[in-house]
């Protein structure tokens, strides 16, 4: 909106200006100057205390040749791949049922989502007490059914499997805005198949998801960006173990961080935004461009 | 016969439907709220009655717990400063972004998109990648252990949200009313602080709580930012209380139930804009 029909004046450009610094000016300090920041760091022999120099690639080289780099990477793949396709087909099941508005929908929405509000940190000690082995929920719940306990995070086959479960299984998120995306759809649609008599699941799988692929390709994506950068579940059940079994690149920057080894941490910052940039980009073009559904939508 | 067959079949399938839908939601019911109602049963209970059975209910209900969590963690302090961090936060936050929501809004100039862009693209970013430099930038500007620290940091990290919710609530804000006011001689700020801002209250709401909950549950950053007890947030204090109770667990419970009671009636209050927040980028894809 202009004041004349003479466009933007001195002065009208000096109050955009003006109204944009605050933001601008920590978006630079907090997004743009830390992603300079790792790039020039990675490549740097720096302990945060001495002098930094410059060694190359060197730190990327001795990550990927660190066994225990390679088990996080992996851990973080299966983080990102159990949310992506666990968690958000779940998220779809539940979006579709509360869409037909059965008795409390409005409730149960509000109370799936609940889970989000809490802390991490609290949502990880409640967890760890449901999964501790003396006085657990989870254990008290076997012995009722006369099943023996386990110790589900000190063991290295199940602590993986337990910190995801916990975690998979909250899936208010993407169920709120799948269901958002299911109440778009035009009542015209449903109309028109339930008088071709389209059964339930029929609707289902010919309408209803077609038309909301285009969120439900979104959704896993950014459940697998999520997957990608994972921390806090698991630095608060586990801080990566027993033996590595649950550690993410996130706990090792951490690891690197706390051992003033500033370089090396800046490169795992590095490869972290790298592989979750790829993974995004990956994911997105794959499922748009194989999913027979997705291109019916379009 | 054929078709009563076909009924029956349907009626199966009818019943067994309705009791899969049954299950399902049965399922992520309990999954969402039995923990948080287990964990305030516990919080009432004597360590032995939780050790000897943890599903049952107390015989007498020990608000005790509460009282020593309160004592021994110096929880009302770290109550505080929590409360201080996160009001700092979202007024920070909600005052830089909606200066700039009300230009990238209402205003036409060049390079106006890649501003937007730019701004709600932050969301892509991991931020636990970037400890190493926020952890720099803080000491250098000697902000270290410093709550002041963690609100400019928790009010950035919102930054993307906050410009994508705050954009769309005033863009949906019709011009008529400036453009009345602009006759009547309203200046570039009074259009900001006595038409949009008053209309843009909803949008302003929604983005300050996204913020208000994150800087209440954030950890990590306050993990790295902080050190002493006098800068201590609420969750590092329950945290550490896992050392300092080792045996009490009931009453480490009881703190960790003060901890999200906050977030549970915020939560309460304002869901339906938290909702309508989350869904505002829904219908986007």
């Amino acid at each position: 909106m202009r004041r004349d029909g003479s466009g933007v004046s001195g002065r009208h450009r000096l109050g955009i200006g003006i109204f944009l610094a605050p933001v601008l000016i920590l978006y630079v300090a907090f997004f743009l100057y830390p992603l300079v920041f790792i790039s020039i760091t990675s490549l740097m022999e720096w302990t945060g205390i001495s002098k930094a120099q410059f060694i190359g690639f060197e730190n990327y080289k001795k990550l990927f040749s660190d066994s225990t780099f390679i088990i996080g990477i992996r851990n973080n793949f299966i983080w990102a791949f159990a949310s992506g396709f666990i968690q958000i087909p779940l998220a779809t099941l539940v979006a579709l049922i509360l869409a037909r508005k059965p008795p409390l929908w409005k409730f149960l929405r509000t109370l799936y989502f609940l889970p989000n509000v809490i802390s991490a940190v609290a949502l990880a000690m409640l967890w760890k007490a449901i999964y501790n082995p003396a006085y657990g929920l989870l254990n008290g719940l076997l012995s009722l059914l006369g099943l023996p306990g386990h110790n589900w995070l000190g063991d290295t086959a199940t602590a993986l499997t337990a910190v995801i479960a916990q975690s998979v299984l909250y899936i208010g998120y993407f169920m709120i805005i799948i269901l958002a995306a299911i109440t778009n759809i035009p009542d015209s649609l449903y109309e028109a198949a339930e008088i071709d008599g389209a059964s339930v699941v029929q609707q289902t799988f010919r309408i209803t998801l077609p038309m909301i692929s285009g969120t439900l390709v979104t959704s896993i994506t950014l459940a697998m960006a999520y997957g990608m950068r994972h921390f806090e579940a698991t630095f608060l059940m586990t801080g990566g173990g027993p033996a590595y079994a649950t550690t993410t690149m996130g706990i090792q920057l951490y690891n690197k961080m706390d051992a003033f080894r500033y370089g090396e941490a800046s490169a795992i910052g590095a490869i972290l935004i790298l592989l979750g940039t790829v993974l995004i980009v990956l994911i997105r073009s794959l499922l748009s461009k194989n999913d027979p559904m997705a291109e019916a939508a379009q | 016969m054929n078709s009563v067959q076909r009924t029956l079949k349907q009626q199966t399938a009818s019943v067994l439907g309705k009791a899969g839908v049954f299950i399902v939601l049965a399922f992520f019911f309990i999954i969402a709220a039995f923990p948080l109602v287990w964990l305030f049963i516990s919080s009432l209970k004597t360590n032995l009655e939780l050790q000897i059975s943890p599903f049952t209910l107390p015989k007498v209900l020990q608000w005790s717990n509460y009282g020593n969590a309160l004592k021994m963690a110096n929880l009302p302090a770290l109550f505080l400063h929590s409360i201080y961090v996160a009001f700092g936060a979202v007024s920070l936050n909600l005052l830089v972004t909606s200066l700039a929501g009300f230009v990238l809004s209402r205003e036409q100039f060049r390079g106006r998109e890649l501003v937007y862009t730019l701004l709600t693209a932050g969301v892509l970013v991991p931020i636990i990648s970037f400890m190493v430099p926020y952890f720099t930038l803080i000491t250098r500007v000697k902000l270290y252990d410093n709550l002041i620290a963690l609100i400019i940091v928790y009010a950035s990290i919102n930054i993307p949200v906050s410009i994508f919710l705050v954009t769309a609530f005033m863009r949906s804000i019709p011009k008529e009313m400036e453009e009345a006011a602009v006759i009547d001689g309203c200046t570039f700020v009074q259009r900001y602080t006595k038409i949009v801002l008053p209309l843009a209250q909803t949008g302003l709401v929604t983005a300050g709580t996204f913020c208000f909950i994150y800087a209440w549950n954030e950890f990590i950053m306050a993990l790295l930012l902080t050190s002493s007890s006098s800068s201590r947030t609420l969750q590092l204090g329950i945290r550490f209380f896992t050392s300092q109770f080792v045996t009490d667990y009931t009453s480490m419970y009881a703190a960790i139930m003060i901890s999200i009671i906050p977030s549970i009636a915020l939560y309460t209050m304002l869901h339906n804009r938290i909702i309508s927040g989350l869904t505002a980028g829904a219908v986007k894809g």
